[in-house]
């Protein structure tokens, strides 16, 4: 007999466990001015352990805090080169997030952000320099033209599909970058914009005070697309849209159910474009310039490795993934182009490698454990043998398992027995002197339970005529016929009794 | 207009053709967009470079200055070329195709693999070679030829002609070669073809390489105007995908046809005295975008049905 | 001689469905073999691991004496094509036709094998001897064919190549008594020398003109289920 294995199904995995004291009372911190809670923390009654435990549900907006918090209290120490690129960081994350609004949330793919970014930063920064407009207005005429270029780049995206919609908004980007290259105005500064008024004084630019309050700007701007984010994705908009989320049948299906998903895209998109002018305006704040460079494919393509690497759709992912590039990008300055090299080649492997980015790795393998520990459950699973770990948890009577599991030896055992010497024995001799294998598989046999136990059923009193039937087990209900063959021997029928019961022995 | 604004039409068509091409049969056979394929294009142009710059000297020792020797200084450069776009066709197969094809989401994937070889490509020919730009020898010479008293130049000829060329041979082994069929066949139905010993692993690999091959002919032709620089491939992959999309991707008629539209736009606009080169690109561009509004799966895009 | 076909305990499924328990068969040479079996019982998916396209596989099959099974828990599909040039010939369910082919073009498909290509126009004057219908058909787009005719060019696709053994899938599927009566007639009157298998359901088109009839049910073999008298 081997060693029988007892295998690991449906792992869960382990989590921390609070052990509260059943007499405090549940204490949740409340977000200000809103009514929702911070963590979501839940409390379960374990009966293996007879003591309450409290678990927290979702972790991410804890990760998020530690996170966002260890990044703003550890920029002020650092040297001001380093102030910069965390705060360039900041400005390409925001960019990021909304961006995975775009393509993520919205399934738009579009290719137009840092269009509508720049366009709205020249706009802003025009109507500094040229319009005199004092610059906490730049950051209401951002948004507008942000507006106003969503709006306009909107409307081919139900028409046109992913890709023919991506090479349009790419088409964009070119076309601004080669008008403003050549816009007679800007022909000294070759292009660019400069001087522009901003949040950060004169005095204070490009010194440490100044770094500092651009850095702190930034991470305002950050702050507030991660509420776009969250506001957008979590809540209503966000939600009608999932439903309509990969391919035709979702759409098909939610445009039966009544969701106006186009509408939802249009908004979505319409929305962050403005948030991405917002950005822009505050872009030209920040460097007090804007230069061409910002239409670029090459800034482009940067930033989607960002995406990419940290992980598409998913906010934790643009964070990640820019904090990884800006750092390679503005860090290690001295390789060159290896650098961008780099970033390609990572971006490469984790393309290959990890489905949906780094932020994605673990619930990749989380799938593929499951994926693999569900095949080798299948390739053990048989009918009516022992019961797998899982159905055993859930049936109540434990003796039933005992039953199944002896049963399922047993039938083992008497498979093994049954040979054409054996039939032919019972054949020569239903009801005699039977030899001892025989002897077990007929006892067997007539333990059986009553439902569709095969039984032998004279049709007339007095005539040898029998008819094979199987009797249901249920009071009430007549038995059922099994063939219409007649024997005139009830030997005959004992055997042919005992060739069924044979047949369903070696079925099971 | 003139036969010359027709003769330069045709050359800015050819090469255009040839890089639509690549991009259409690319994605209808292998269901992969490649953003390589600039990368191709100008790393095809270095190789000739280097081929040429090293067996130069020795062809003109050898021959001297005869057209002999220009005829093998051509074919060494159009060959070369041509080797370097296969070898990076494979190298894309290898790295682009090979590891994900059959895994979930594999449309996307690719096009974000061959993104980053782009990227990380034409920064490591920056990084080798320099921004400077590099030239290659003429191979068609400087001479022009008289017919109803427009001058054609004996290199927009040979563009025309060697474009042409190397189209009519890809639309041919399409149609009549064993492989051709098996490209066809594995593009309509994947478990019919698979019955009939076609494997995607042995479709994909020559119509990368074909493709590849197509770039590094592209560079060849379009090295007698420009000059080879590791950005050399940023313009025509563009043009190149913006015209496939135009043909409707998958069809082959599409793109040559859209590729003919666009060089006669842009030929006509860069003519019109007012406009000027300056809103060649514009033109080409608004153009594409029209004929998308109206018919959004392009001119031919009859085949693009059945890729879904 | 080895046979053709010996498989052994062979399990078979997709994911966490398992389709296949334990199958032991065996297929000499020169047989035909009628598989019959309900609707979802496994006939599609025995033929499916034989060319290694389910979810996953494990077991022993082993094909002219060479091993082509094995455990497998990916990648569907991936090894189909080199199996299939070892000589395997498999109409499937539902034809997988090319529907911008011709009927011409998809029987040059179907001859993969070197010697099979050199002689192939020979060989599509064969088919069309089989088939006659299709010559009519010859350049016409498969997509556009009835049923029957479909069929037809799956069947006759099959046997372009140098297969030693047949595996068709539901030949009478969706087709005219009339139809589906010619296209098993031309099945049976083919010389086989190879093994052929037919999946079907109906016992009626099998009985009295194969070797052997097994049945299949809720995924096991029921063995030679012998010849079904009809009243």
């Amino acid at each position: 007999m081997t060693k029988k294995l007892y295998h690991k199904v449906g792992r869960r995995p382990w989590e921390y466990k609070l052990k509260p004291d059943g007499s405090l009372a549940r204490n949740r911190l409340r977000l200000p001015l809103t009514s929702r809670h911070w963590l979501k923390w839940r409390d379960e009654y374990n009966p293996k352990t007879l003591k309450r435990e409290r678990r927290l549900d979702d972790k991410k907006p804890l990760w998020w805090s530690i996170g966002l918090l260890a990044f703003v209290l550890t920029v002020p120490f650092l040297s001001n080169s380093l102030i910069s690129v965390a705060a360039i960081f900041c400005i390409y994350a925001s960019i990021n997030v909304l961006w995975t609004l775009i393509i993520g949330t919205a399934g738009i793919f579009s290719l137009a952000t840092l269009a509508v970014v720049g366009v709205s930063g020249y706009l802003a920064a025009a109507s500094n320099v040229y319009l005199g407009l004092p610059w906490p207005f730049m950051l209401l005429v951002g948004p507008l033209v942000g507006f106003l270029a969503g709006s306009i780049l909107a409307a081919p995206s139900t028409r046109l599909d992913g890709l023919y919609y991506a090479l349009l908004t790419m088409g964009v980007a070119e076309i601004c970058r080669i008008y403003v290259s050549q816009l007679r105005s800007l022909t000294q500064t070759s292009g660019a914009i400069t001087q522009v008024d901003s949040f950060i004084p004169e005095d204070w630019f490009l010194q440490r005070p100044g770094l500092l309050l651009g850095f702190a700007g930034a991470f305002s701007l950050l702050l507030g697309s991660l509420l776009l984010w969250r506001l957008i994705n979590s809540e209503r908009l966000g939600l009608l849209l999932r439903t309509a989320k990969t391919g035709r049948e979702d759409e098909a299906f939610a445009e039966a159910v009544g969701i106006d998903f186009r509408r939802a895209r249009l908004m979505v998109f319409v929305l962050s474009s403005s948030a991405l002018g917002l950005v822009g305006a505050f872009y030209a704040m920040y460097f007090k310039s804007i230069s061409p460079t910002i239409f670029s494919l090459d800034q482009l393509l940067l930033l989607f490795a960002m995406m990419v690497i940290g992980g598409l759709g998913r906010a934790e992912g643009a964070t990640v993934g820019a904090a990884i590039v800006t750092i390679i990008d503005k860090g290690l300055i001295e390789l060159g182009p290896l650098r961008i090299i780099l970033v390609a080649v990572i971006m490469l492997v984790v393309t290959i490698f990890a489905r949906e980015g780094l932020t994605g790795a673990r619930d990749q393998f989380r799938d593929f454990r499951k994926r693999k520990s569900g095949e080798r459950r299948a390739q053990r699973t048989e009918k009516g043998g022992e019961a797998m770990p899982e159905e055993a948890i859930e049936v109540q009577d434990k003796q039933e398992l005992f039953y199944r599991r002896f049963n399922k030896r047993l039938r083992e055992r008497l498979k093994s027995l049954i040979t054409p010497a054996l039939i032919a024995e019972h054949k020569a001799d239903p009801l005699g002197h039977h030899s001892d294998n025989l002897a077990r598989v007929l006892n067997y046999f007539r333990r059986g339970e009553m439902a569709d136990k095969y039984v032998i059923m004279r049709l007339k009193d007095g005539e040898e005529r029998y008819r094979i039937m199987a009797v249901s087990g249920v009071r009430g209900l007549s038995p059922r016929v099994v063939d219409d063959r007649e024997y005139d021997d009830l030997n005959d029928a004992y055997h042919a009794v005992f060739i069924l019961r044979v047949n369903d022995l070696m079925e099971s | 207009m003139d036969l010359g604004l027709i003769v330069y039409a045709l050359n800015l068509a050819s090469i255009y053709a040839l890089m639509a091409l690549g991009i259409s049969i690319l994605w209808s056979s292998v269901g992969m967009i490649n953003m390589a394929h600039g990368a191709t294009f100008a790393a095809s142009g270095y190789a000739a470079w280097i081929v040429t710059g090293a067996l130069k000297p020795i062809i003109i020792a050898a021959f001297g200055k005869t057209t002999l020797a220009t005829i093998i200084i051509a074919s060494t450069l159009i060959g070369s070329a041509i080797l370097a776009g296969a070898l990076c066709g494979i190298i894309i197969y290898l790295l682009a195709f090979l590891p994900i094809h059959d895994k979930p989401n594999y449309p996307v994937r690719s096009l974000i693999i061959t993104l980053a070889l782009n990227i990380g490509a034409v920064q490591a020919l920056l990084w080798y070679f320099g921004p400077r730009n590099r030239g290659l020898p003429k191979i068609f010479g400087f001479g022009r030829w008289e017919i109803w008293e427009t001058k054609i130049r004996y290199d927009q000829a040979g563009v025309i002609i060697g474009a042409s060329v190397v189209i009519i041979a890809t639309l041919a082994w399409l149609r009549f070669s064993r492989r051709g069929l098996e490209v066809r066949a594995m593009m309509q139905n994947y478990e019919g073809a698979a019955y009939c010993g076609i494997s995607r692993q042995s479709t994909a690999l020559p119509v990368l390489m074909l493709t590849g091959a197509l770039a590094g002919m592209a560079a060849a032709l379009l090295s007698q105007t420009i000059f080879v620089s590791p950005t050399a491939g940023v313009i025509p992959l563009l043009k190149g995908l913006a015209i496939a999309l135009l043909g409707g991707l998958g069809s082959v008629g599409g793109a040559v046809v859209g590729a003919i539209l666009i060089g006669f736009i842009e030929a006509i606009v860069g003519a019109i005295p007012f406009l000027g080169q300056r809103y060649v690109y514009f033109a080409g561009f608004s153009f594409i975008i029209l004929v998308l509004i109206f018919r959004p799966r392009g001119i031919g895009g009859l085949l693009d049905a059945t890729r879904e | 001689m080895p046979d053709i076909l010996r498989i052994n305990q062979l399990s078979a499924g997709y994911g966490p469905l398992r389709v296949l328990h334990e199958i032991d068969f065996t297929v000499s040479e020169g047989e035909r073999i009628g598989l019959v079996g309900l609707n979802g019982h496994g006939k599609t998916t025995l033929f499916r691991a034989i060319t290694h396209m389910t979810g996953w596989q494990q077991g022993s099959i082993k094909l002219n004496g060479e091993e082509i099974g094995g455990t497998r828990s990916l990648g569907a599909g991936r090894r189909t094509a080199a199996l299939v040039k070892k000589g395997i010939g498999v109409a499937p369910q539902g034809d997988a036709i090319f529907p911008g082919l011709s009927v011409r073009k998809h029987l040059e498909c179907g001859a993969h094998t070197k010697s099979a290509w050199r002689n192939r126009r020979q060989r599509i004057e064969e088919v069309f001897e089989v088939f006659p219908p299709l010559r009519n058909l010859q350049h016409s787009l498969v997509g556009k064919l009835s049923g029957g005719e479909r069929r037809m060019v799956s069947v006759g696709r099959m046997l372009m190549s140098d297969a030693r053994l047949y595996l068709i899938d539901e030949p009478a599927l969706g087709l005219a008594p009339k139809v589906s009566k010619r296209v098993m007639d031309a099945l049976w009157a083919l010389p086989v020398n190879g093994a052929m298998i037919i999946a079907e359901q109906n016992v009626s088109l099998l009985s009295g003109r194969a070797d052997r009839i097994l049945g299949m049910h809720a995924g096991r073999m029921r063995g030679d289920i012998g010849h079904v008298d009809l009243n």
